[in-house]
């Protein structure tokens, strides 16, 4: 430890106090009228901005939600107990604000940008409004590059493209969140020199915890550290123990973390886990804040809360150097109530809904993803065109599978045709299944489904076509490596190729051995 | 808060038909006298409040105190503001009023608290300052705060001109906390 002589101290002292003669301070003030439950109704601020951000004693921030005709509603981000009717508030003259850029990555901030990971200070001088404009119809283009998320369903049927907005949705315990995280994870390939050599550019990531356990947080950031996903990702934190306008302002400053990089021309992707909690956030703020409440005791602009946040997402014009943000948010239903308030809200905001069902979890289809409800709504225009190819029949059988079903438990009463029709769905359902944390490359993706679709796996057992993927993926690494270096480049299967895939399947089949 | 519509609302109106009849200075003087009377007096503000006191006889109390001191006219707006059942709130549209009036003739109502007292010679100087910065008549009114250390605040609406010890030790101890100024 330094010691500290008290002459040093008088010394700064009378250094920093030999200017005060010139110094003469001016700003805004106010009192605090009434304060309880983190709402501090406050006198006098005549000039105060909506969503200014304003300092009460203690170091106590806040910020100005109401403004009335005679005082201002405040929100406070800190403990309402070290703030006193009658205390003096203080403006800032900043709308609340977040520090953006490259130095954020691999950071864990709270909603304010303050470092939470221990760290040390983040060292940046750039700083951006939290609540933003959304870009107008001049600025923007269709999607047409592909996110990977790395999870065959997913990317073959309901594919997501730079700058779309897709919902996932679903019961609690039905793995929102590891598809989530595992397509941050899937984008460390983004950043890796194959992927630049082959034009895809890096995509950062921008996790917004919200109203979440913090044990739960820190296992997050743990696993994208183990799989090397921290280096450019961003995590936001707002936990379940922080006041509500924390939890509130969350999602949209992960928004301008993700927009700065937008604006610059890269892409970034974001993940608001969970907005259900973010909306109940908002919920008790607004009634504390004494705004009328309507369903489900909701305040009226509860869409406008998501459609604002949403609408951020876009893909930029190539004048404005064609940067993107894409927006994954997650909602939580109650026991698959998906007609609720919040889930209907954000469902029509979205570009797309990937569903997952409880049902589905427990009998062992994982990711529990229900590929007849859900949709992509504009994704499809960004998928590779090989993997466009290989999906539609997928698509085509699974729906057949899932029509034909129910008949199932016939067993052998059935036709030839449609018993070859469930034989077919059950191994693909089987081929979709996928591990927590095991992206899969997209060129391993097409050859995995182009094999289940042509009917390669239809005489290998339901329990062995994992081991058959998983086997059939190395004997391709390993004997026809040339078939996944034309699908990277190329990303589109020529009759040529089809031929060699189609030669190098039937030479698999003869060395595969089933299990007895 | 919702008061406040209500006492801006009669103050205002109370202050264009003084400006429409051309006697704001007896209006002025009338509704300091009011002011003032009704902060010394807790009962005669806690009769005004009551419920239980009926309006005519609450009329007729103001009548005796006041009809010799004010002019017609601001005992009829006093009766008006009863008939209304606003009477409570006289204190406050009174002081509305006088505000207004201060805005209405461009007259800044500021207040300086200092540590210690001024001479008159400053407060001049102060007075000659302040009406240079805010391009208005400046009204001043004083008061003495220890807690200060040095220095004054002066005070007009929301905006403080801070020229204190306090405030200035204030900023040191938030450079210290951020780490700006460091002992080493």
């Amino acid at each position: 430890m330094a010691e500290v002589r008290p002459d040093e101290i008088s010394a700064i002292l009378r250094k920093q106090l030999s200017g005060f003669e010139s110094e003469v301070d001016i700003y805004d003030v106010g009192t605090v009228l009434q304060i309880g439950d983190g709402i501090a109704r406050v006198y006098g601020l005549g000039k105060v901005m909506a969503t200014e951000l304003v300092e009460f004693p203690n170091d106590v921030i806040g910020m100005v939600l109401n403004l009335d005709e005679d005082s201002v509603g405040c929100v406070l981000f800190g403990e309402s107990s070290l703030v006193k009717e009658g205390d003096t508030v203080k403006r800032t003259k900043r709308v609340a604000s977040i520090p953006v850029g490259k130095e954020l990555l691999g950071r864990v901030v709270n909603p304010l940008g303050k470092p939470i990971d221990g760290k040390g200070a983040i060292n940046t001088d750039k700083f951006l409004p939290i609540e933003r404009k959304a870009l107008g119809v001049i600025q923007r283009q269709p999607v047409k590059e592909p996110v990977q998320t790395g999870i065959a369903a997913i990317d073959a049927m309901i594919p997501i493209g730079r700058g779309q907005r897709e919902l996932i949705i679903g019961d609690r315990q039905t793995g929102k969140t590891a598809v989530a995280i595992d397509a941050i994870i899937n984008q460390k390939y983004t950043h890796t020199e194959e992927a630049k050599s082959l034009g895809i550019k890096p995509v950062y990531c921008v996790y917004v915890a919200i109203g979440q356990k913090s044990s739960t947080v820190a296992q997050v950031v743990a696993k994208l550290q183990e799989h090397g996903a921290m280096e450019f990702t961003t995590v936001v934190v707002a936990s379940a123990w922080e006041p509500a306008p924390l939890q509130y302002i969350a999602p949209y400053s992960g928004a301008t973390l993700g927009e700065y990089f937008r604006d610059n021309g890269m892409h970034s992707l974001v993940i608001y886990d969970d907005l259900s909690k973010q909306a109940a956030a908002y919920r008790e703020l607004s009634l504390l804040l004494r705004r009328p409440p309507g369903r489900e005791a909701y305040p009226g602009d509860v869409f406008y809360l998501h459609s604002r946040l949403l609408e951020r997402a876009s893909k930029l014009s190539d004048e404005l150097g064609g940067g993107s943000l894409t927006a994954l948010p997650l909602i939580e239903t109650q026991q698959g109530d998906v007609s609720a308030y919040i889930p209907t809200n954000v469902i029509s905001i979205t570009d797309g809904q990937i569903y997952l069902e409880s049902s589905l979890f427990n009998s062992g289809v994982r990711p529990a993803i229900n590929v007849g409800i859900s949709v992509s709504r504009v994704g499809g225009n960004a998928q590779i065109k090989a993997m466009k190819k290989v999906a539609g029949s997928l698509k085509l059988d699974l729906a057949q599978y899932r029509e034909l079903e129910a008949f199932a438990k016939f067993g052998s009463d059935l036709d030839q045709s449609t018993l070859r029709t469930l034989n077919k769905g059950a191994r693909l359902v089987e081929l979709l299944k996928q591990n927590q944390y095991a992206p899969i490359l997209i060129e391993r993706q097409i050859v995995s489904i182009f094999l289940g679709t042509r009917g390669y796996m239809d005489s290998i057992p339901v329990s062995d076509v994992k081991r058959f993927e998983k086997e059939a993926l190395e004997f391709f690494e390993v004997k026809h490596k040339d078939i996944f270096e034309t699908l990277k480049k190329e990303k589109d299967i020529s009759k040529d190729l089809e031929a060699k895939i189609i030669s190098a399947a039937q030479d698999f089949l003869k060395v595969f051995k089933k299990t007895a | 808060m919702a008061d406040f519509r209500i006492l801006h609302r009669y103050a205002t109106s109370l202050l264009e038909t003084s400006l429409e009849k051309n006697n704001l200075e007896v209006v002025t003087s009338d509704i300091q006298l009011l002011v003032e009377t009704l902060e010394q007096s807790r009962e005669l503000q806690s009769m005004l409040d009551s419920p239980v006191v009926r309006p005519e006889l609450k009329l007729k109390i103001l009548r005796e105190i006041f009809s010799k001191k004010i002019s017609k006219e601001t005992m009829d707006f006093l009766e008006f503001v009863i008939s209304k059942n606003r009477e409570s709130l006289l204190n406050s549209i009174g002081k509305r009023f006088l505000e207004l009036r201060d805005e209405h003739l461009g007259i800044a109502n500021v207040f300086v608290t200092s540590a210690t007292e001024f001479s008159n010679e400053q407060k001049s100087v102060l007075q000659g300052r302040l009406e240079k910065i805010l391009d208005k008549k400046v009204r001043l009114n004083f008061k003495t705060d220890l807690n200060l250390v040095g220095g004054f605040i002066a005070k007009v609406k929301d905006t403080l001109y801070d020229a204190s010890i306090k405030h200035q030790l204030e900023l040191l101890r938030k450079q210290f906390l951020t780490g700006e100024i460091s002992l080493n």
